[in-house]
């Protein structure tokens, strides 16, 4: 009886879920394999796996992967540098903690979007703020144009990102610290074991499984970029900040090719699975060899 | 539970709108004028039963292009007219978008608009899209200092060099990573006698010398009689040098002749307007523009949709609007003589439906070869390789 209504409460939620995720995905899927675009007038036409092999051979393709992976690898270790001090040292504080809490939490609760035109604004070269802040310290002489060169406007992006999402990591983190035994702490204590010791022997290996959620989180969520991206930079200058997700919209709705851009779509989906997979295999090896 | 409103909306949302009466909706730039705001009330005053909903899109032109394309997507009839590029007319009409209005256009009207616009406006021999304004690129120049405009790209090299002062540079371009440098770069690359692509056959033409001679020509450009900063360069930036005096020569559209009689420079006669430059033994060949109104497929009502298009591409309105905005009517009736003999030598944009993905290819490796990330010959090779990928894997 409780099995049935049970089933029952979870059945406008499976409902839901099938309409606005699984027949996307599964969508997507089937049309990477179909040459489905204006040549083909819209008709989809069988293509094995000729999409994929154009992906292969795609410079522009190639170039927005390693752009993508790039600003993954330096934004989520910046951020989980970040959120793990944080974590540390908010840890260790007796009162406020929760007012700490609530006002890092800021940046994450707001629209991406929303942060990236602040952010575009605080890039900006002539109305600027950082470059406001920089002139006066006699950093630079003129005016920096951020958003304009290859290298700078990747950087810009990439401390966007670290300061709307850090906050995600150090949440996470705290957590997992706040779930320590205290008794663990005095033990190694006891035995003699000083600050190093105890991170490496008690917080580390329970903070890992809390490690390996924020990472993962953040990992897929990066390699996902869009909003950030395509509100601060449109992907410029000359194509330098264009991620996979943004190629990939170009290609679906500029330039029309449905089954090319479904494969686009599909590819780093592929590339995050095997990650993730090799991420948890590790931990656990990690894990078993801890304890 | 939460299903239930949600199922309501999306019922709701298929069986769509009541029909009362007649509206049409088009997506246009801001009106910063208001001139298209006073075209549709007189409009509404000539024909009571239909209303016209006009929003106001984004600036940038290729959004308005994306937005287009969701809502064709999607099937629904979201924009009854279109306010439509010449280089998405291939596109959309390829996709079974718009509405072939060949038989529409009445003889007098087909006499009075630009046969260039025309073409631009058709797809395989129909027309789709009717012309309201032209575009070509054009030469400008200093009347003050040079005594007769360059014909060749030496001798605009040598003027530029001889003309150019501390203060004032030589030749100002557009060579940002736009459709804006594609366009440029045609005119220079037909100016040699080159091609990009063959339309009919496919064919890319990227690897052949014309094309190498036209892109090293705009690379020697760059610090020598162009300022280094050109390759971020857009229309306004290089428009507001050339007004302030600080350079001998500006390639640009023709809005910026009406805007140039405002300002000392022009108002004292001292800036003259050129078809641009070629080889020797060559012909000036201009990249052809132009903005006209098409209708969607999806419209519920084609009539009142033809009504609103005829209706603005009238001699009386586009004269408004050219009055208003500044911008050339593509009837032969209302272009200025000057820009006549500009617009007798402009060439289309390959009419292909990949255009945007042909351009974004030739745009990625020309702002290469120009930020000197690669070779141009490295670049052209790259481009005419990527671009022969493109047009042969979507024709197989």
């Amino acid at each position: 009886m409780k099995r049935k209504s049970a089933a029952l409460w979870f059945l406008p939620a499976l409902v839901l879920l099938s309409i606005v995720v699984l027949y996307p995905v599964i969508r997507t899927l089937a049309l990477s394999f179909f040459h489905d675009s204006l040549a083909t007038g819209f008709r989809a036409e069988f293509a094995g796996l000729a999409n994929f092999r154009r992906l292969v051979f795609d410079s522009r393709f190639h170039s927005s992967l390693l752009t993508t992976t790039f600003f993954t690898v330096v934004s989520v270790a910046v951020e989980f540098l970040f959120g793990l001090l944080l974590a540390l040292s908010v840890d260790a504080l007796h009162g406020w903690r929760s007012l700490v809490r609530t006002i890092f939490l800021v940046p994450w609760t707001l629209p991406t979007a929303i942060i990236a035109v602040l952010w575009s604004w605080i890039f900006n070269d002539q109305y600027g703020v950082l470059n406001a802040v920089l002139m006066r310290m006699g950093l630079v002489e003129s005016p920096v144009t951020w958003l304009a060169a290859p290298s700078t406007a990747m950087f810009a992006i990439i401390a966007a990102d670290v300061w709307k999402s850090f906050p995600f990591v150090f949440i996470i983190l705290l957590a997992g610290l706040q779930n320590i035994p205290q008794d663990l702490y005095e033990a190694i204590q006891i035995d003699g074991g000083g600050r190093w010791a105890s991170f490496r022997y008690v917080t580390w290996p329970h903070l890992l499984p809390f490690v390996f959620v924020a990472l993962i989180f953040r990992l897929v969520q990066a390699f996902a970029v869009f909003d950030l991206v395509w509100v601060m930079t449109g992907g410029g200058p000359g194509g330098a900040t264009e991620t996979v997700s943004i190629y990939t919209y170009q290609t679906y709705m500029r330039y029309l090719d449905l089954g090319y851009g479904s494969a686009m779509a599909v590819t780093p989906v592929a590339i995050l699975a095997l990650l993730g997979i090799a991420l948890y295999r590790l931990v656990q090896m990690k894990y078993e060899e801890l304890f | 539970m939460a299903v239930i409103p949600i199922l309501g909306l999306f019922a709701l949302s298929l069986r769509g709108p009541a029909r009362l009466s007649a509206g049409l909706s088009i997506l246009m730039e801001p009106d910063g004028t208001g001139v298209w705001r006073d075209l549709f009330a007189e409009f509404e005053k000539n024909h009571p039963d239909i209303r016209v909903r006009l929003v106001e899109g984004p600036p940038a032109t290729n959004t308005r292009e994306d937005m287009y394309s969701t809502s064709f997507l999607s099937g629904a009839a979201g924009y009854d007219i279109v306010y439509c590029d010449v280089i998405w007319v291939p596109k959309f009409a390829a996709a079974g978008w718009l509405l072939d209005l060949t038989s529409r256009l009445s003889p007098a009207d087909r006499q009075d608009l630009l046969p260039v616009d025309l073409r631009a406006g058709s797809y395989r021999g129909r027309l789709y899209q009717v012309p309201a304004f032209t575009d070509a690129g054009v030469l400008y120049y200093r009347k003050d200092l040079v005594p007769r405009p360059p014909e060749t790209f030496d001798e605009l090299e040598r003027m530029a060099r001889e003309f150019k002062t501390s203060e004032r540079w030589g030749f100002l371009w557009q060579g940002k990573q736009y459709e804006g440098l594609v366009t440029v770069y045609l005119e220079v690359l037909w100016g040699f006698g080159g091609e990009w692509i063959d339309s009919e056959t496919g064919k890319v033409f990227l690897d052949r010398p014309e094309a190498l001679h036209a892109l090293e020509f705009l690379k020697r450009t760059i610090g020598s009689i162009s300022p280094p900063a050109v390759t971020t360069y857009i229309e306004e930036d290089t428009r507001n040098l050339f007004q302030n005096g600080r350079a001998v020569f500006l390639r640009n559209w023709p809005y910026v002749w009406t805007l140039m009689k405002e300002t000392p420079l022009g108002a004292e006669g001292r800036v003259g307007m050129a078809p641009v430059v070629h080889a020797p033994g060559r012909e000036s060949a201009a990249t052809l523009g132009g903005w006209g109104f098409a209708i969607s497929r999806f419209t519920r009502d084609p009539e009142a949709a033809w009504q609103l298009v005829n209706f603005l591409t009238g001699p009386e309105q586009l004269r408004k609007v050219q009055l208003r905005m500044g911008r050339v009517p593509s009837r032969k009736s209302l272009v200025p003589p000057e820009f006549v003999p500009v617009l007798e030598a402009a060439r289309m944009r390959p009419p292909i439906p990949e255009y945007a993905q042909a351009s974004d290819i030739l745009q990625r490796w020309l702002s290469a070869a120009l930020t000197e990330s690669a070779t141009p010959l490295r670049a052209l090779n790259e481009a005419a390789r990527e671009t022969r990928l493109l047009l042969g894997e979507a024709r197989q």
